[in-house]
């Protein structure tokens, strides 16, 4: 005849289903029954055996859990896959920001490509004292550089002295680093990002600085804003930073499922 | 612990409770339990989560098997392995050196029990 359990007895095989699946399905009934040897057991009084089986269920509860996930997700082939699947997906998110943002930069360049190559030449035949007496810079306007996206233009000498431009900045003509005239001076072209000033009021601009040969050597800068450009890299790159968190979202979801699908499955004693 | 040999690393005091019980012979778990909570057994009180965890784990280590006999249909019994043995008698042989040395330093008494 089977003895009725006790209230006890019923609230520790309620605790039971507490520990993982696996751990339950080997070892419930072993542990009720030792839970019921010991509440007969006239050695232990229940002042003892309450606090012990609260402190076991407590560490032993955590213990498990913990060994279950270590023996779920603790896999050396699950985590390579994890690892590899994760470089792949920084790789790819990497390139959906750089790519983008190299178009972009290079594409800011075209019109003062085209605009630094024209007045070169003409200067390449004038001089760039005469070419700007000539009036190559006139009926272009005034561009201010600090808020106006428009392109200019700016023309130094050979030592780099500004001497003709449609272009202010706080009601001054800026040069670029002596270091551009060096490089366009031996490699005819330069084409840089070029901040003249730093701080809250960055001005950042696309120059394209070409070499003026000739009689009266010297340079022509052309310059545009790269304001709008970086705003459309700063969305490239927050959208590729939400493509590579999606990314590593999916990647710990499927590891998480695909963990705990194959995990290894209690064997129970017929 | 490395399944297939003796550990060479202390054992907790929960495994070493086990296996120093099952060393008398096969046990049922509440045996065990009762065994492990008595001075001689290593004083330590474990409930059924500690006991069947400790269990699970010895066995896959291959120290401790199901003898597959029962009394009950919830009641199996337990039984040392010679690698369990062997992991007990290398813990019983570190304590014994640190006892000795613990002698020989006047912390214990010379010649009894402590």
């Amino acid at each position: 005849m089977t003895a009725v359990p006790s209230r006890l007895e019923r609230v520790y095989a309620q605790a039971l289903r507490l520990y993982p699946a696996t751990f339950r399905r080997t070892y419930a009934d072993p542990m009720r029954q030792a839970f019921r040897d010991a509440l007969s057991d006239d050695t232990l009084s229940r002042r003892r055996l309450v606090p012990l089986i609260l402190r076991d269920l407590l560490t032993s509860l955590i213990k498990e859990h913990l060994a279950m996930l270590r023996e779920t997700y603790a896999r050396p082939a699950l985590l390579f896959n994890a690892l590899v699947l994760a470089g792949i997906s920084t790789v790819l998110a990497l390139a959906l920001y750089v790519i983008p943002q190299q178009v972009l930069r290079t594409g800011a360049d075209d019109p003062q490509v085209e605009m630094a190559t024209n007045l070169a030449a003409r200067l390449d035949f004038y001089g760039v004292n005469d070419g700007l007496r000539q009036g190559a810079l006139l009926n272009t306007g005034t561009v201010d550089m600090a808020h106006s996206l428009s392109p200019f233009l700016i023309v130094y000498d050979d030592q780099g002295r500004a001497l003709g431009s449609n272009a202010q900045l706080d009601g001054q003509t800026p040069v670029p680093p002596k270091g551009v005239f060096d490089y366009v001076r031996t490699h005819g072209e330069e084409r840089v990002s070029w901040q003249p000033v730093y701080g809250s009021h960055a001005v950042r601009i696309a120059a394209v600085v070409e070499r003026v040969n000739g009689p009266q050597p010297g340079f022509v800068l052309a310059g545009r804003s790269l304001r709008e450009v970086e705003a459309r890299t700063d969305h490239v790159q927050n959208l590729a930073g939400l493509a590579w968190l999606a990314m590593m979202g999916l990647i710990v979801v499927g590891t998480a499922v695909f963990g705990w699908v194959t995990r290894k499955r209690a064997i129970v004693a017929p | 612990m490395a399944s297939g040999t003796a550990s060479p690393t202390p054992l907790t005091p929960a495994v070493f409770a086990v296996l120093l019980a099952l060393a008398e012979g096969d046990k049922h778990g509440y045996a065990i339990m009762k065994e492990a909570r008595t001075r001689e057994g290593g004083g330590v009180p474990m409930g059924p989560g500690t006991l069947y965890g400790t269990l699970d784990r010895l066995i896959r280590d291959g120290l401790v098997e199901e003898t597959g006999v029962t009394d009950d249909e919830r009641r199996r019994y337990y039984r040392l392995k010679a690698l369990g043995r062997t992991t007990l008698a290398a813990e019983l042989e570190r304590l014994d050196a640190a006892v000795a040395a613990a002698r020989s330093m006047g912390l214990l008494p010379n010649g009894g029990r402590s």
